[in-house]
């Protein structure tokens, strides 16, 4: 937008040396994208979010920037995208997961229990819990709720496999019986296709023109698409609304420019946003009036290594490979500390990571040991990396792994591919054809090892996400069996799931180079946030308040 | 000519600037501090985003490199890309107009309705879509470009070779037994180049610009190189916190283009009397 008004400018005055118009097209765009985008947006943000501020004593608003719209999906049956953040304030599930506590907070459900099979789970419901529609939950609408979901097809509600059926003995108690044991409480807590909703109302169509019929704290007031969704508190909420100090409505507004999102943080017109640079956020650091909240999330960046193509198929080069990696420094310089190294490619904080497995350090002299043993003293060898076109880390960290292979006498080419392209081209027919190192993040759908174990490292017959093309019978018997554990005793899973994990660090089947941080930015007004990785970017505003009040 | 040129302000001004550039370029690794920055072999991550200093004049770049060597390279490559790119477009367009305007009838007609063809894309939009295609890399950048210049040549030297064709000396080759190739090697060629090549200089700084913007899309030069495009199009992401990794590889694409201008438009007034009287 701003990018165009600067252009026109330009045009007017270099316009008698036509051609110097790209120039400074160019040029300026390349300016537009920070300074001048950054004063039209705190031109028009009185008008919208202005709300935030001066109006303390009559209703409290908070306002989320977002980079993106936040509404991509209305039915919460289908919903897989950035709705979760709000989603997560307007519906409820029946449980609530803490990852880093590995705890279960009751929602919707009051208290549960399982069977000593692993098959049978019973969940209690809570009463006198009303949708947005006025009407009362009821265990028909978690059963319809949940059948609806798996009927649909969409989002996550493959997490939903391991069921066969479910009962409904009495209004308040709800039966999952399971076809295989899997751990429920997982499930049934999902950020995604795990809501209860009022099911006589649920209809594509009516959730799509912008309603909603949860049992949250909060419900629509207002959505206008590409520009801000207005949520507002729903006075019947079964928690009550004790503290005087609650929102009373938030705001959640599109602002795509990381900049513009800067300047309105720094400026007291937003209480939460994320997905700001590192460099951005190290100049917010200093901010009296704004704190930066950082905390380790579940994605992770690997580079996944070429197991079928030559050279790259002798373990003891990917070894060798995994030794030139310079993690530290990526983590140090690139992402600016809001990362750690990987220990494997489960991340920090989940169960199942194993914070003792020996993930290669960073040691060329050992690299070149490995070289010259595999027979290439010297390197001598060229080999393809492709990331993603736009991911400035990717980018960095590949020109600094660059800097270190060339020492090693390896040549290492970077292409940077826009996503589909950098998937086709892993997938191509002939495994010649196929780059020798992707890099690419991963994140979970469902808050389970079985995301990346199962999804990245499992042989594949036709190749989906195993993108380093590894495959050991062995591993794969590890995966499945922790599978099968998940659902009875998660810690024996874990310790299966770990033992798999050491299989690929001794395969050396790709680079794990470090699991990320989530770096949010919040006003200082914003009291009592807390993050959960288990539900990516959400605020759950009920359980924060206006602390400037 | 020359001394014609040199004293008008503006091209001369263009003159000495391209003068400079080419000088720089060719001692860029006599004259940068750190040349193995310049070509990604070096980094320093803990020095990222130093400020200009005395020891790094520009300042450092994302990954601590020194900014001054990069930009110096990045002016070689932008000059050999340049010369590349009005070499590849003369190569295809030069042949195709002389042979236009020396035979006539049916193969003048097939051959301007190509150029026709290829000159209603605006060559920018052109070279993006062939870059596209070819896949990114500097040569397929230059390549690109190339293929989308040369209608221009073509149309000009053809209405040069379809004046001279009729000439009396013309007549007279043929009448003494020359060949077709004879007369249009040494008659025509000769006679209908001078325009083309005023074209081509002037010419320079589009290309120099569209090899930049491709560099700046993804489409042309890729990291590590040190091409002034791709250098904006990644420091872009760090200009307000940073903002000399745009600014300087900016100023060296404003630097080049505007001299190449300057000298086109000197060119223009000594090449059209009319226009060059008016002025004065």
């Amino acid at each position: 937008m701003t990018v165009q008004h600067t252009g026109r400018r330009g045009l007017g005055f270099i316009g008698r040396w036509g051609i110097l118009l790209l120039a400074a097209a160019l040029l300026l765009a390349a300016c537009g994208g920070g300074g001048g985008a950054g004063d039209a947006g705190g031109g028009n943000a009185g008008g919208s979010g202005g709300s935030s501020s001066g109006q303390a004593d009559e209703i409290d608003v908070a306002v989320s920037l977002q980079y993106s719209e936040v509404m991509v999906f209305w039915d919460p049956s289908d919903s897989f995208s950035n709705e979760i953040m709000a989603m997560q304030n307007m519906y409820e599930t029946l449980l609530h997961y803490d990852p880093l506590a590995d705890d279960f907070k009751p929602v919707l459900a009051t208290s549960w229990d399982r069977s000593e099979d692993g098959l049978t789970w019973t969940f209690h419901l809570r009463q006198g819990v009303k949708f947005h529609t006025g009407k009362e939950m009821t265990s028909a609408d978690v059963k319809g709720s949940i059948e609806r979901t798996i009927q649909r097809g969409q989002g996550a509600s493959f997490i939903w496999d391991p069921l066969d059926r479910i009962e409904t003995p009495d209004d308040y108690t709800v039966v999952f019986h399971l076809k295989y044991p899997a751990p429920l409480d997982l499930i049934v807590s999902a950020g995604y296709s795990a809501y209860i909703f009022d099911v006589d109302v649920a209809d594509e169509e009516w959730f799509n023109a912008g309603n909603d019929a949860g049992t949250g704290p909060y419900t629509v007031e207002s959505w206008t698409q590409g520009e801000q969704l207005v949520l507002t508190r729903f006075d019947d909420y079964w928690g009550g609304w004790n503290d005087p100090r609650q929102w009373d409505k938030v705001v959640f507004r599109i602002v795509p420019e990381a900049a513009t999102r800067r300047q309105l943080m720094e400026t007291g017109q937003g209480d939460f946003t994320y997905g700001l640079p590192p460099e951005m956020v190290e100049a917010l650091r200093s901010n009296a009036n704004l704190q930066v909240v950082e905390t380790p999330s579940f994605q992770n960046l690997l580079g996944m290594l070429n197991t079928e193509k030559a050279p790259l198929d002798d373990v003891r080069v990917r070894k060798a490979l995994a030794h030139a990696f310079p993690y530290q420094q990526v983590v140090d310089h690139v992402m600016q500390g809001t990362a750690r190294p990987a220990r494997g490619p489960i991340p920090y904080g989940m169960w199942g990571h194993g914070e003792d497995l020996p993930q290669p350090g960073y040691d060329l002299d050992e690299a070149r040991r490995l070289l010259a043993e595999a027979g290439y003293p010297d390197g001598g060898f060229s080999l393809v990396l492709t990331y993603t076109a736009g991911d400035e880390v990717e980018r960095r960290a590949a020109e600094l792994y660059q800097v270190e292979l060339a020492s090693l006498g390896i040549d290492l080419e970077i292409r940077a591919m826009p996503w589909e392209q950098q998937w086709d081209l892993a997938r191509s027919p002939d495994p010649q054809q196929r780059q020798d190192i992707l890099l690419f993040y991963w994140w979970p759908d469902l808050v389970h090892p079985q995301s990346w174990l199962d999804a990245l490292f499992k042989s594949q017959d036709e190749i989906l996400f195993n993108l380093s093309y590894y495959s050991n019978p062995e591993y794969d018997a590890l995966v499945e069996r922790g599978v099968a554990e998940a659902g009875l005793d998660r810690e024996q899973a874990a310790a299966t799931f770990i033992e798999a994990q050491r299989l690929l660090l001794e395969d050396a089947a790709a680079l794990f180079i470090f699991d990320q941080k989530y770096v949010r930015v919040t006003s200082n007004r914003l009291g009592g946030y807390a993050d959960n990785p288990a539900y990516p970017h959400v605020v759950r505003w009920y359980e924060t308040y206006n602390a400037a009040r | 000519m020359f001394r014609r040129l040199l004293r008008n302000p503006l091209s001369a001004f263009g003159l000495v600037v391209i003068a400079l550039l080419v000088l720089l370029a060719v001692l860029a690794p006599v004259l940068a501090p750190y040349p193995e920055d310049a070509v990604g072999a070096t980094v320093r991550p803990e020095r990222q985003f130093e400020p200009p200093s005395g020891e790094f004049w520009f300042g450092t770049d994302d990954l601590g490199r020194d900014l001054f060597s990069r930009v110096l390279f990045g002016a070689r490559i932008s000059l050999v890309a340049g010369c590349m790119t009005i070499g590849l477009a003369l190569l295809i367009g030069v042949p195709l107009g002389l042979a236009a305007g020396y035979a006539g009838g049916l193969v003048d007609e097939i051959i301007m309705r190509v150029t026709d063809i290829m000159l209603s894309f605006p060559p920018l939009l052109l070279a993006v879509a062939l870059a596209a295609a070819f896949g990114p890399s500097l040569t397929n950048a230059v390549l690109a470009t190339g293929l989308a210049w040369w209608p221009w040549y073509t149309r000009i030297i053809r209405s040069a070779a379809a004046g001279i064709r009729s000439r009396e000396y013309v007549e007279a080759a043929r009448a003494a037994g020359a060949g077709h190739a004879t007369i249009m090697g040494r008659h025509i060629l000769p006679n209908a180049l001078p325009p083309v090549l005023v074209q081509a200089s002037m010419d320079f700084g589009s290309v120099v610009l569209t090899t930049a913007a491709l560099g700046f899309l993804g489409l042309g030069a890729q990291a590590p190189q040190p091409e002034w495009g791709l250098m904006v199009a990644i420091g872009r992401n760090y200009f307000l916190t940073h903002p000399w990794v745009v600014v300087f590889p900016g100023l060296g694409i404003l630097i080049t283009v505007m001299a190449f201008n300057f000298l086109g438009d000197g060119l223009r007034e000594v090449l059209d009397p009319r226009l060059g009287r008016a002025r004065r």
